[in-house]
């Protein structure tokens, strides 16, 4: 049987990605930054996931103003890095796992989900920002990948109950896949910024680590923030964070924070990483022994 | 449902954060085309007819004749009143070769070493920037 065994949640911030490709991501910048997922990076050579549900938002890259899902699920093998504007990234192609996607989609048809299907995408630095973040430079992604792709950019977005929601119907669907997979889920996107008007610029760093500590323990107060909440205290790109209560909400009551990240800035934006335990019924390790001592404090 | 929303008191919210155009469907449905536009610039063939003639190029597209002037002078705060969308006109901006923060300091009104120094100190406080009605 399936299970999800830990969630993570990661900022996708383009510049990541070319500081890291330009060999830039020790240097003065962005060392801090990348320093705070070296935990994680160890921490997932013993994890060894088979799949990651990644979670994120693409930036006009598959999807234009032509057709805007508010859920898409890719149920392909294979996905290219796209090319944003610059020449595709050079990192590898990222595959699949189209019985586990396939299978998540239709249980989350019958669940209620009204889920779009995506056979043939390039990934843009929503998707393979945080595989840089958590695997580094490597020839081939360790694991397969299912794309779960949000609409947060036109108006209105889902609510994050409903992207909470959501979470527990993908933890219902890993839950009845037969093959015996080791699943991570992960949201991506956020923390505070906002990239247009007079008041880009915008972090806020207190709000931010607000949520990040509503995404430890039983709690689930986060699924009813309302949009203009998001819009008014982390800027008009912060509603990114809708996206991390997908993984939340698929990590089920309780979680155990196993690693913790904050810093300010990273281009206009606030970069936060979480890494948590479920408390699920998957018998998971829920002491503290395997956390970073990051996770306790901000 | 976890609030029983009404879409003219969720609407009516989004236009009340200073400094700020959200992009709702009236936005999206005005600048449909100029997205679009932009969008075309994802590939290089397309990138270097714009290159090579910006004016011709637009000629291509359903745009206003403000919507035009608005690309070729890279006013992006105007061309987010006329319905353009910042991860659509990013492909403008990285065309000509600027950065995020590059491009999107130019909106601020302070030079982009102003908008850096900012950032690097911590950012924007939203502070006084939450809500016009309210002005908090």
């Amino acid at each position: 049987m399936a299970r999800i065994t830990a969630g993570i949640a990661s900022s996708h911030v383009p510049l990541l990605g070319v500081a890291h490709d330009q060999g830039k991501d020790r240097d003065d910048y962005f060392g801090p930054i990348f320093a705070g997922y070296d935990w994680t990076r160890e921490w997932e050579k013993s994890e060894k996931p088979d799949v990651i549900i990644l979670v994120y938002n693409d930036h006009a890259s598959a999807f234009d103003m032509k057709v805007i899902p508010t859920f898409a699920i890719g149920c392909g093998d294979h996905y290219k890095p796209a090319d944003e504007g610059w020449g595709p990234r050079q990192v590898p192609d990222v595959f699949g796992h189209a019985d586990l996607a396939w299978h998540i989609a239709q249980s989350l048809i019958l669940d209620e989900f009204d889920m779009t299907i995506i056979n043939e995408m390039d990934v843009d630095h929503g998707l393979t920002v945080p595989l840089t973040m958590m695997f580094g430079a490597v020839d081939a992604w360790p694991c397969k990948v299912v794309p779960l792709a949000v609409n947060v950019v036109t108006y209105p977005p889902p609510s994050g109950n409903r992207c909470w929601s959501l979470g527990e119907a993908i933890a219902r669907a890993v839950a009845s896949f037969p093959e015996d997979l080791n699943v991570q889920v992960w949201g991506t996107g956020g923390m505070s910024h906002q990239l247009q008007g007079p008041r880009a610029g915008l972090i806020n760093r207190q709000w931010d680590n607000l949520f990040l500590d509503g995404l430890i323990g039983e709690s689930d107060h986060l699924r009813r923030i309302p949009h203009i909440e998001y819009l008014r205290e982390t800027g008009s790109e912060g509603i990114e964070m809708v996206m991390w209560l997908i993984m939340r909400g698929a990590l089920g009551k309780r979680t155990l924070a196993l690693h913790r990240h904050y810093h300010v800035p990273c281009s206009n934006t606030a970069i936060g990483h979480l890494v948590l335990r479920p408390d699920n019924g998957q018998e998971l390790d829920m002491t503290i022994s395997g956390a970073s001592v990051a996770a306790l404090t901000e | 449902m976890i609030s029983d929303t009404n879409i003219r008191d969720y609407l009516a919210q989004l236009e009340d954060i200073p400094g700020t155009r959200v992009f709702t469907a009236a936005r999206a449905r005005q600048g449909y085309h100029l997205n679009q536009f932009a969008m075309s610039l994802m590939k290089s063939e397309n990138r270097e007819r714009w290159k090579a003639d910006e004016r011709a190029y637009l000629e291509d597209w359903q745009l206003s004749e403000e919507q035009k002037a608005a690309v070729l002078a890279r006013d992006y705060n105007t061309l987010l009143d006329l319905g353009g969308n910042i991860y659509f006109l990013s492909k403008i901006f990285s065309t000509d070769g600027l950065s995020f923060v590059q491009a999107v300091s130019t909106m601020t009104g302070v030079s982009v070493e102003e908008y850096q120094a900012m950032m690097n100190a911590g950012g924007r406080s939203p502070d006084g920037l939450r809500s016009k009605r309210e002005g908090r």
